[in-house]
């Protein structure tokens, strides 16, 4: 993501993000390359030599996660894939990636360019940094990273990055998620950027200080020697490469992969209506009181440029909630590379074709010494949420990939950290990642996928029950799908999974059990689809005897951050995570899929009958049932429908904002229109203010939403109709503001296959 | 005279591999049948022909018959195995559904990966409406925390046989380590499904991990009826026919088995043509004295690569197969999208090399059919690699015109290059992917790629192998023989064979030993996987010495990945351990890197894996071949686009020991080209192998 170097009116001077190196322009926004044709200024570079070299380039990142995931002791980068290996250029841009958590992308060029201005570092042949401070260049602390140049002769033609988060890093509090620490100092080491290996030489004088704070010494201390694998893979194979080809050459081919990336993601973006898209997104607690705080990103496109505008989010907070402009530049990344460059390489020439803008002190940029232990699985993970929400909101309004618009998959990460003397009279610690498994998002075509998790990590993974119950002292009583948990829709979000476990092998052991998306929904749907069911944490004492569960057993549910607790043997812990979103009214769903669902009891009658208005008898559609149900329904919701002839218009639309919201224009002009033909916005796109609104403070059980008590709910309907245009999420008292704002009069250019203006 | 067969059903072709005792050796190809069986039966019609046979009389000479087929594979990517129901432990119904998050990934490519639209390709094996929860729990110890609830599993069976479910895939929580419960609900299913088809999860796959053990006894259960069913056919048709041994199935562990051991274990067989054709390599690779092999087979769209180091293939301990984690001890072969018919397309300037193809149908441009899109297959022939005549023998006429159209219309032009330079350019990326493959299987392995020879198989591998192999840094490649036809030929070359593991947890602090009652627990284990060795192999009619290799899975404490080391003898004492974590650490920094050993962290031993061989009388290997004939010359482009280089054509179909030909060559063979580029020469050896020596090339 680039810094401002083009003016931009969004942009506060001083308040933009600087992270992008002085040599962004070279390669710069103005000169976009035509499809079809070779980016200018590449003119020397054969195709088939950069298509060779190219395939290398992201061979080798891959290859650094076989060998990190080969070597690590972390699940979560052995299960999770919570970690990051890439190529970056000198200055910092990340060139290649494996296919791991997107967050990480650009965090490592941050670190390599902290190098590059900083006095106190030399660079030398063999050399490898360690480092994991937020305020410099981590997600979080325990976000360990490695870094190591590479040299072909005395000059620097590379740098390779591994990044894999660490159960324990120091702290008040095991595994360095503290949710009572009011500072960062309070969260374990913070190593700014600390050469580990000099010259090839393994200083153990830091080694061992650097393992020492932590309480898992010896996980950590394979997790380096990962590192150290890695990177030494990445050294060899680009070693080979400098020696075949030449380190001009090279360089020439990294700096074209990131304009060829670059240069589609501009092409993609040209055909996308130009317009404002907003998310907003939210987290409940910090730690000390369950305060609410929202994530809002403005994200303004016009041609081929975005500018992703933060400005609107609650200022940061006193708690380890908080994100540095680190993890604020992370979040949007994974929601920029995985909702626009789907097909793209990932590298720094994607991220090149946005601009962030957000103030020092958000909560996504907060300011040292603020407290950020776990950033990842709060602040940027609900950035990330917000970025995705508002470009599919773009996508969905484009006749060419309104198909893969997606609502918000598994809106957090749930913790079940777990710490103590382990069966085997060993101390250790636990992060649960089964979380993991939560509901993916409905696209306007098809479900989501039920446990399908993220998106913002390509290939997510989950590790077997026996294989936890064997190392770790747990004992599972289910691991299952959540029926009901899915976002209601004409296209439905995936279902959850659950789990309930107990302690295996031991007596007693302290858990740290947080969460946000307790009481916010934050897996939103689109075109009228409800958001998934929020967390369920809860756990019943005394519940097991002789190893079963006994009948009736007392559930406290807790909020969203019950945090450090002592847990035994007799305890049940029993956690539901977020459903995907849904898409588009569930009234609309066809009928036959609900009986579907129910038939594999992945939704309740009630369900059926409540949400999706569908009538079954011994399994089978009661088509007449179901059809009298719905126009009920859909009545019900609007009182009467309008049948005022003023409001009608019987052109037909040549462009579509969503679901059901389509633009045509008459002799009066131009107008959004409900699938019903009702008009409701004249010469804008503000289509609320025709809408009926319904606002909610407290939804019914068969929703499985809690909302916080701050937040309210409004269904907006249409008034012809009485079918679900949009649910919105917002801070009670307020609205949700207009998600976007587009100019007819170029969407009809648009459709008619005019160039834009 | 005898006979010695092996039989490889592929998608389009099954595959025939004679060896008669006469000394002539003959690959025969048929087109594969929807009821599989008829093709199978044509092919050796088209054998027993060849030998002025009646089919009866050609049938009874047959000495050993060796037979591979994806029947299994498509059953399962198709959807038309038997209606199968899985049972489990109450709670874990949805292993499937959930599959640990990596079903939905499944079966995507690395250029799929990022987009997350083509998630949940596959379903779940088994739906969830025929999975059933038993009220049963047994701990990690074994221990049974909830007894099995016998009533309720019979209501739970009586209900699944009204639905008229075939088999059943019984897969409870810690079965491996305490097999009880599984095996009293196998007796409760016989009684109230009678005929019901059944597998048994620690039976099938005795490996901790609930999802891939499920999967593939629910893969097995849902074949079984099916594959016993064809099996049967096969059997007794040849029987009747007048054959006298046993049809022998290869598996994907590389050995084969008898049918009689297999009709309970499909999933044994499910990957079984690139097994076979490891095994041909191999044992080629005998015949010729050599034991690091890199096996390569370059068909219309994909590339297969696998790896014999010091004459062992590389094995995995799980596939990947519609969707869902089979956890089978499997010959490990890695493919990528790149064969003849992956299409070259330009986007942004960019030249991309498949992983699309044109498969057979439309297929290349050249071949006619309706295809527009240039191909790899197009470039060779623009190049002079291929003959426009002369294309499978000479059955199929190739268009060159339409070839260079497509190369111009959509790679020369859109790059500003000239014909000839864009087609190379096709195999130039083309090439350099199947490289990266061939650096993988290697380099990440510790191994050095010039320590092994280059075998090239399939339709286009022998005219990419001279730049595969220089890739490499490797000075030759070999052409088999039975190069169209390696995993026919691996089948009836291979020994019987019976792999299994046995779960054996054991956790050992930094510095200290084993416990008495852990070793014990190791010892145990070991013989309980040897003696099921033993019995299979007993069942397959083993005669003489079995070979029984032994290994254990270790690895550092904490990590998720392990290594098997090997084990010598039957009992597991503290020197046996020290000897296998000091192999471990060994073959660890080969792999990692010196120093990235990490002994401070202790050891965890996983398992324990006993994989048994019983020979087979080998086949006669004397061959009657005959001397390539010249065919005149062409142009042929080698590296440089701009300067073609006039090329002598040899035709072969079985190339005389001692045959020498020098390159520039192309050696036209029925079903493939081999190239020899300037300077290299190409000689055939006793068996009619062709050993091109790159020492000499440019």
């Amino acid at each position: 993501m680039s810094s401002p170097t083009t003016p931009a009116p969004a942009v506060r001077p001083g308040l933009a993000d600087g992270l992008t190196p002085a040599s962004a322009p070279v390669h710069g926004q103005a000169t976009a390359p035509v499809p079809g044709r070779p980016p200018a200024g590449a003119a020397a570079l054969n195709p088939v030599t950069f298509e060779v070299i190219r395939n290398r380039l992201v061979a080798i990142a891959e290859e650094m996660r076989i060998a990190l995931q080969s070597v690590s002791g972390s699940p979560t980068v052995t299960e999770a894939s919570d970690f990051f290996t890439g190529l970056f250029r000198p200055d910092g841009s990340v060139v290649s990636m494996g296919f791991q958590v997107s967050f990480q992308a650009p965090v490592s060029g941050t670190v390599i360019r902290h190098i590059n201005g900083s006095p106190i570092h030399t660079v030398r042949d063999g050399d490898m940094f360690i480092g994991n401070d937020p305020f410099i260049g981590a997600l979080h602390q325990n976000d360990v990273q490695m870094l190591g140049p590479i040299f072909a002769g005395d000059r620097i033609v590379a740098w390779a990055g591994v990044q894999a988060h660490q159960t324990d890093v120091g702290g008040m509090d095991f595994a360095s998620w503290c949710p009572k620490a009011k500072n960062v100092f309070q969260e374990g080491i913070r190593i700014p950027c600390v050469k580990l290996i000099d010259r090839g030489e393994l200083r153990e004088d830091v080694l061992e200080m650097i393992t020492t704070a932590s309480r898992l010494p010896d996980a950590l201390g394979l997790d380096i020697r990962a590192f150290i694998a890695t990177i030494n893979v990445a050294r060899e194979r680009v070693g080979d490469l400098v020696q075949r080809y030449g380190p001009d050459l090279l360089e020439q081919v990294m700096l074209r992969m990131m304009d060829s990336s670059e240069a589609r993601v501009r092409a993609r973006l040209r055909e996308l209506p130009d317009g404002v898209y907003r998310g907003v997104d939210f987290l409940e607690h910090d730690g000390h009181t369950n305060a609410l705080y929202k994530i809002a990103v403005e994200i303004t496109k016009r041609g081929d440029a975005l500018t992703l505008d933060f400005s609107g989010s609650s200022p940061q907070a006193p708690g380890f909630v908080n994100a540095t402009r680190a993890g604020l530049m992370g979040g949007a990344c994974g929601g920029l590379l995985t909702t626009l460059a789907w097909d793209i390489q990932w590298n720094e020439g994607v991220l090149r074709t946005a601009t962030v803008v957000a103030p020092d002190g958000l909560i996504c940029t907060a300011q040292f010494p603020a407290p950020v232990g776990s950033a990842t699985v709060e602040t940027i993970w609900v950035v990330s949420n917000a970025t995705m929400l508002a470009l599919n909101r773009m996508l969905a309004s484009s006749p060419r990939y309104r198909h893969r618009a997606q609502t918000i998959s598994d809106g957090c990460m749930a913790t079940f950290n777990l710490g103590g003397i382990n069966q085997f009279g060993e101390p250790f610690g636990l992060h649960l990642m089964d979380p993991l498994a939560a509901g993916s998002g409905a696209w306007a075509t098809k479900d989501g996928v039920d446990a399908g998790g993220p998106i913002t990590s390509p290939v997510p993974g989950v590790a077997d029950v026996e294989r936890n119950e064997q190392v770790s002292p747990l004992f599972y009583l289910y691991r299952r799908l959540a029926s009901d948990t899915g976002g209601a829709g004409k296209y439905r979000g995936g279902l959850s999974a659950e789990v309930a476990l107990t302690l295996g092998g031991i007596e007693r052991a302290e858990a740290l059990i947080m969460t946000h998306g307790a009481e916010v929904p934050n897996t939103m749907g689109l075109g009228g689809g409800w958001p998934g069911s929020t967390v369920v944490q809860r756990m019943a004492r005394n519940a097991m005897v002789d190893g079963r569960e006994q009948p009736h057993p007392a559930w406290e549910r807790f909020g969203p951050k019950p945090g450090l607790m002592e847990m035994t043997a007799r305890d049940i812990f029993w956690v539901t995570w977020q459903g995907g979103g849904g898409w588009g009214d569930p009234l609309q769903r066809d009928p036959q899929q609900v009986a579907a669902d129910l038939r594999r009891g992945i939704i309740t009658a009630h369900v059926a009958s409540v949400i999706y208005g569908v009538i079954t008898r011994d399994g089978e559609l009661s088509v007449r049932e179901t059809e009298r149900l719905r126009q009920s329904l859909l009545k019900q919701r609007v009182g009467e429908f309008t049948t005022d002839p003023a409001r009608f218009l019987t052109a037909h639309p040549f462009a579509s904002l969503s679901e059901c919201l389509f633009v045509a224009r008459d002799a009066r002009g131009l107008h959004v229109v409900s699938s019903a033909g009702c008009i409701l916005a004249s010469g804008h796109s503000r289509w609320r203010e025709g809408a009926v609104a319904k606002v909610w403070e407290k939804l019914p059980p068969e929703y499985n939403i809690r909302l916080h008590e701050h937040l309210a709910l409004t269904t907006w309907y249409c008034p012809a109709s009485g079918v679900l245009l949009s649910v919105d999420v917002h801070r009670r008292g307020e609205r949700a503001p207009d998600d976007l704002i587009v100019d007819l009069a170029e969407l009809e250019r648009l459709a008619n296959g005019q160039p834009p203006i | 005279m005898g006979f010695f067969i092996g039989t490889d059903v592929g998608g389009t072709f099954t595959d025939l591999w004679v060896s008669a005792s006469d000394g002539q050796t003959q690959v025969f190809k048929s087109p594969t049948t929807a009821d599989v069986l008829s093709g199978v039966i044509d092919a050796m019609q088209l054998a027993a022909d060849a030998w002025q046979l009646e089919f009866n009389a050609f049938c009874a000479q047959i000495e050993r018959f060796g037979h591979g087929t994806t029947v299994g594979l498509n059953a399962l990517l198709t959807g038309n195995a038997a209606k199968t129901a899985v049972l489990t432990t109450r709670g874990f119904a949805d292993t499937l559904e959930i599959g640990r998050l990596r079903r939905q990934t499944a079966g995507m490519n690395e250029t799929e990966y990022t987009d997350a639209y083509l998630r949940n390709r596959f379903a779940p094996l088994v739906g969830r409406a025929l999975v059933v929860e038993i009220d049963e729990r047994i701990d990690v110890n074994g221990r049974i925390i909830t007894p099995l609830d016998e009533p309720q599993a019979r209501a739970a069976l009586r209900a699944l046989a009204a639905q008229g479910v075939e088999a059943l895939a019984i897969c409870t929580l810690w079965s491996t380590l305490n097999p009880q419960h599984e095996q009293r609900l196998r007796e409760l299913a016989l009684e109230e499904m009678p005929g019901v088809f059944v597998s048994l999860s620690h039976d099938i796959s005795p490996a901790v991990g609930e999802y891939a053990r499920m999967s593939t006894t629910a893969a097995n259960a849902a074949l079984g009826p099916l594959a016993g069913r064809y099996l049967q056919r096969l059997e007794s048709q040849l029987r009747n026919a007048g054959m006298q041994v046993p049809v022998l199935m290869m598996t994907c562990s590389g050995g084969v088995l008898p049918t009689a051991v297999l009709t309970d274990r499909p999933a044994y067989a499910l990957f079984s043509g690139p097994a076979g054709g490891v095994m041909g390599t191999l044992a080629i690779g005998e015949q010729i004295g050599l034991r690091n092999l890199l096996t390569t087979d370059i068909g219309g769209t994909s590339f297969d690569v696998g790896v014999i180091a010091d004459g062992k293939p590389i094995m995995r301990s799980e596939i990947a197969l519609a969707g869902a984690d089979i956890r089978v001890h499997s010959i490990d072969v890695d493919s990528i999208g790149a064969g003849g018919g992956s299409i070259a397309a330009v986007e942004f300037g960019e030249l991309k090399v498949g992983p699309r193809s044109a498969g057979a149908n439309p297929g290349p441009a050249c071949y006619g059919r309706g295809g527009l899109l240039p191909t790899a297959t197009d470039a060779d022939l623009v190049l002079g690699v291929l003959d426009a005549d002369y294309f499978i023998g000479g059955r199929m006429r190739l268009d060159r015109d339409a070839a260079a159209r497509a190369i111009e219309d959509y790679v020369a032009r859109p790059l500003g290059m000239g014909l000839i330079e864009a087609a190379w350019g096709i195999r130039e990326v083309l090439d350099s992917r199947m490289a990266d493959l061939l650096r993988r299987m290697t380099v990440e392995r510790g191994y050095d790629p010039r320590d092994f020879a280059l075998f090239a198989n399939g339709g286009a591998g022998p005219s990419h192998a001279w730049v595969l192999a220089a890739e490499l840094g490797l000075d030759r490649f070999i052409v088999p023989a039975a190069a169209t036809a390696v995993s026919a030929f691996g089948t009836g070359n291979s020994d019987l064979g019976f792999t299994t593991e046995s779960p054996a947890y054991v956790r050992v602090r930094p510095g200290a030993l084993p416990s008495e009652a852990q070793l014990e627990r190791v010892s145990g284990a070991l013989a309980t996987a040897v003696r099921d060795v033993q019995r299979n192999l007993e069942l397959a009619a083993a005669r003489g010495r079995l070979e029984i290799e032994r290994s254990v899975s270790i690895r550092f404490r904490g990590q998720t990945h392990h290594l098997d080391v090997p084990l010598h003898g039957d009992r597991f004492d503290a020197a046996a351990f020290r000897a296998a974590t000091e192999r471990f650490e060994r073959d660890y920094e080969q792999l990692f890197g010196r120093g990235a050993a990490f002994s401070r962290a202790g050891y965890e031993l996983l398992s324990v894996r006993a994989a048994g061989t019983g020979a087979l009388p080998p086949p006669a290997q004397a061959t009657r071949g005959e001397p390539p004939r010249a065919a005149g010359s062409r142009q042929v482009v080698f590296r440089d686009p701009a300067a073609p280089v006039q090329t002598a054509i040899w035709r072969a179909v079985f190339p005389a020991a001692g045959s020498v030909i020098d390159g520039p060559a192309v050696i036209e063979f029925p079903g493939q080209s081999v190239v020899v580029p300037p300077g290299a020469r190409a000689s055939a050896d006793e068996f009619g192998n062709l050993h091109v020596d790159l020492r000499g090339a440019q």
